[in-house]
């Protein structure tokens, strides 16, 4: 039995330090719960000179870039925009996709995440639910921003008229219109149950107008065993409705491709395409924002630590082969179904005026996220970690450029057909957008408790360090 | 929800063959409907205003090659794209005339309808066009004028329906053969459009329409046009 | 008889055992259980604290919204047609599959938004039991509220203290809402 003592290991002694690797981690890294609170606090009341800096600029950008523009535009007329026929649809589009897309992440951070006891979510559920408010509050500008005749945009709203004529629900549009709806309701409510308690919070820690803030949004919590009860079951229906909820958001969205007679828009794999694509960039802003309140606001070192971004990193590998998959599965079964005017939509796409951006959008949402992101190294590299998602961002708007002008530009009467390129309106109001999504988040990151406190102590509690045998092993308790 | 009802399903037929390209029945379009002339650059950048257009396209090898024309406008299908994505029903389906309408003062400007037609045969008021001071007597007094943000597309000339109807009704006959003609077809000079009512098996479109050189556009498409064209690769057959 | 005097034992957040042991004393120094209410600034479930369930209707009032957004969009997709009907790319006036669509959004919304408002109206309707507050929950520390008859102060007191707990003598209920 020679072979068999051979093949035995060496023991390596265990590390003294290991506890302290632990400690990397918030879980096992407690602090009471005053410490945190008055971390929080102090965030959240911090300004510098610096962010009002920003805010100012925003504010401006905001002002000018995208309502002044969208009021000249709305009393000039849709032709300031660079669509043209056979491109009805442009940049405006693509970004009512982008920032729909956007809005996943919170609903896939904080929902799927709370479903699954994905432990890692706690200090950043509110940080991402933000972003889903934020993300559809400038997403649902867009189907305004388009609209021909915007003055009477009411009409898509289900309401009784003197004909006694309601919307088409047969459109997809309208279908649009319900469940953008539906998912900001939802998805604000969402973001406001669980922040009951931490505005609790601030209520007892504020004087003057935060106070009768706080004091008017927590509804006179007090944190009885009844309120909990009432919160967590609350909570619970709405993580898991809001799952399905979010999945219809944009395949809804992908059907207003999918349902037309337009080539290469025609396929049945939109739906989970577009999901698949949505969470990849929304998952990729989380990680973008929480780099930048990581460097930017206080005591944020803290509660968002390598280990998160690690994870998020992670997810975002999986989501962007997910990506590759289901793209390439769309792009096979178009290109092997040998209709003409798909092939030579999907050879112009690889091949025409601009077929720059088709490359773009596979270098950025394969190529570099499947080369940097199984290293550790790297996952845990702030700047690095900044650098790619923001790329990952930028392809997913080529992929819907892609999908939108490029597709519709192409189509069945070749005699027809029309390169579109954006013009300064469509610039304008898409940086108005993203200033007035900043904004919002940078308002907002100072009026509402940005970490969920009380999650982060509930999972504080539930960790533990056990030993067994030699080693300390990080373990869970479920308190549920 | 047209108080009285017509029988007539109306339908037209373009004979490629003898249609020269001159361009004549966009003119005569132009004039009927009141369509906006946008100049010379938002033309060239894609944005004319034509109900009708003749795609013209380059048959053979250079120098060998001649042109086909194809005068393209709303096929009127009877299972049209175009209607069931508009959100407000500003584009239905008229069941007196068998037509495809356009509801300008319903129309909020979507453009989906524009996307999902695979004639592309709508145009859309990128701008209020004005029309220059003595151009405005031109102005057809039946057919509305469209401001900017709305969707148009060709009517088959719903007004010259409504009139050969109505003056039919004052004479208390029936509705011939011939008493309606849109403007298209009136002013071209090879006759190359016919139109009328394919319910009548002796109309002359209708007796167009079966011939052996006739296809529709796009038909694996399943838009049921009610736009015949005829083709006959230089056999001249049937 | 005396006006009952409403008590909170406050425990530091590590002192959770001590709080569920004060529990147990109060119920054998005789104080029921609907004279007591635990305050905590994370949630601790009634196993843990050894108490009874809570209850709340807020599935109820949800699956009533969502029945609500369910009957919506089923005028919205069957109704709305009959009204005025048009005709629309050779479809049928009503269509199966696009309400499934519509009902799904509707009924979603329904059940959302009045989840939501169970959530509303059941925090801010009076509640019953000890009315009391401190600011020092939300720091994290467990807080047993009850109120009992004054002549049972002493021993209540001294068993509370031996457990560990600050006590804040008739700690009355604040305004912590508008009204």
């Amino acid at each position: 039995m020679a072979a068999e003592t051979q093949s035995i290991p060496t023991v390596h002694p265990a590390a003294h330090d290991e506890e302290e690797d632990h400690r990397d981690q918030l879980m096992f890294d407690p602090r009471p719960r005053e410490e945190m609170n008055h971390m929080v606090m102090d965030a959240m009341t911090h300004t510098t000179p610096r962010y009002w800096l920003a805010v100012g600029i925003l504010g401006a950008i905001v002002a000018v870039c995208l309502f002044g523009m969208w009021g000249y535009m709305i009393a000039t007329g849709m032709g300031l925009a660079g669509i043209r026929k056979p491109v009805y649809w442009g940049v405006f589009i693509v970004l009512l996709v982008f920032w729909i897309g956007i809005s996943h992440a919170g609903t896939f951070v904080s929902a799927i995440l709370r479903v699954f006891k994905a432990e890692f979510r706690r200090p950043f559920t509110r940080a991402a639910e933000l972003m889903t408010t934020f993300g559809l509050a400038a997403g649902a500008l867009y189907p305004l921003v388009h609209l021909g005749r915007v003055w009477v945009f009411y009409w898509m709203i289900p309401y009784p008229n003197a004909r006694w004529l309601w919307p088409n629900f047969r459109s997809p549009l309208v279908w649009d219109f319900l469940a953008i709806t539906t998912y900001l309701l939802s998805s604000t409510i969402y973001l406001f149950l669980p922040l009951i308690p931490d505005l609790a919070m601030a209520r007892d820690r504020t004087t003057g107008w935060r106070h009768f803030i706080y004091k008017t949004l927590s509804l006179g919590w007090r944190g009885t065993e009844a309120e909990w009860f009432r919160l967590r079951k609350a909570i619970s229906i709405f993580a898991v409705a809001i799952i399905p909820v979010m999945f219809s958001v944009h395949t809804i969205v992908s059907w207003d491709f999918a349902v037309a007679q337009t080539a290469a828009w025609n396929s049945t794999i939109f739906g989970p395409y577009f999901i698949i694509g949505a969470i990849l960039s929304g998952v990729s802003a989380v990680v973008t924002i929480l780099i930048i309140l990581r460097s930017t606001m206080k005591h944020m070192d803290y509660f968002i630590r390598p280990e998160h971004i690690d994870a998020l990193g992670k997810l975002l590998l999986v989501f962007s082969m997910a990506w590759g998959y289901f793209f390439f599965n769309d792009y096979m079964v178009s290109w092997y179904g040998g209709y003409e005017a798909v092939r030579q939509i999907l050879t112009l796409h690889a091949s025409g005026p601009s077929a720059w951006i088709w490359y773009c959008m596979l270098i950025f949402n394969i190529g570099i996220p499947w080369l940097t992101l199984w290293n550790k190294k790297i996952r845990r590299t702030p700047w690095a970690m900044f650098i790619i998602t923001l790329l990952i961002n930028v392809g997913m708007f080529f992929e819907r450029y892609t999908i939108i002008p490029m597709t519709l530009g192409h189509q069945r009467m070749p005699f027809d057909w029309g390169e579109y390129s954006p013009r300064l309106p469509e610039i304008s109001i898409g940086i108005g957008s993203l200033a007035l999504f900043m904004l919002l988040y940078l308002l907002a990151s100072r009026v509402i408790p940005l970490v969920p406190v009380w999650e982060v102590q509930e999972g504080q509690e539930a960790h533990s360090l056990r030993k067994v045998g030699k080693t300390t092993v990080p373990s869970v308790a479920e308190l549920e | 929800m047209a108080e009285e009802q017509y029988p007539e399903k109306w339908g037209m037929v373009i004979d490629q063959d003898i249609c020269t390209g001159c361009q004549a029945c966009v003119t005569a379009c132009s004039m009927e409907n009141n369509i906006p002339f946008t100049g010379e650059e938002e033309v060239a950048y894609g944005r004319g205003m034509h109900w009708l257009r003749i795609q013209r396209y380059w048959e053979g090898e250079y120098p060998e090659v001649s042109p086909t024309h194809t005068p393209m406008m709303c096929q009127q299908c009877g299972h049209a794209p175009c209607e069931p994505v508009c959100p407000v029903f500003a584009t239905v389906h008229s069941e007196s005339e068998s037509i495809n309408l356009q509801v300008y003062n319903r129309c909020i400007g979507t453009r989906y309808c524009a996307n999902n037609c695979p004639y592309i045969a709508r145009s859309f008021n990128w701008f209020d066009y004005e029309v220059p001071a003595p151009m405005n007597y031109y102005l057809n007094p039946s057919v509305t004028v469209r401001r900017r943000g709305v969707m148009e597309k060709c009517t088959f000339c719903v007004q010259r329906i409504y009139a050969g109807q109505e003056t039919a009704k004052k004479e208390g006959r029936a509705l011939r053969d011939g008493d309606v003609v849109p403007a298209c077809a009136q002013a071209c000079p090879v006759d190359a459009i016919i139109f009328g009512d394919l319910t009548d098996p002796n109309s002359r479109v209708s007796q167009a329409a079966r011939s052996e050189r006739g296809y529709t556009q796009l038909e694996e498409l399943g838009t049921a046009p009610r736009v015949t064209y005829l083709k006959g690769g230089g056999t001249y057959g049937g | 008889m005396a006006r009952p005097i409403v008590h909170l034992a406050l425990f530091k957040e590590d002192q959770l055992e001590q709080a569920t042991e004060a529990i147990h004393a109060l119920r054998h120094l005789g104080v029921s259980d609907k004279d007591m209410s635990v305050i905590s600034g994370v949630p601790y479930s009634e196993k843990i604290l050894g108490r009874p369930m809570s209850w709340t209707r807020i599935p109820l009032i949800g699956g009533l919204g969502a029945l609500a957004g369910f009957l919506v969009a089923t005028f919205l997709n069957f109704g709305t047609p009959l009204l005025y009907p048009i005709r629309v790319g050779g479809m049928a006036y009503q269509t199966i599959p696009t309400a499934i669509v519509v009902t799904f959004e509707l009924t979603m919304l329904g059940l959302l938004i009045s989840t939501f408002i169970g959530v509303f109206v059941e925090t801010i309707s009076p509640s019953f039991g000890p009315q009391g507050y401190d600011p020092r929950v939300t720091d994290g520390h467990i807080g047993v509220l009850f109120s009992s008859q004054p002549e049972l102060d002493p021993s209540l007191h001294e068993t509370l203290e031996k457990l560990g707990a600050e006590i804040v003598h008739g700690a009355e209920a604040k305004k912590l809402w508008l009204f």
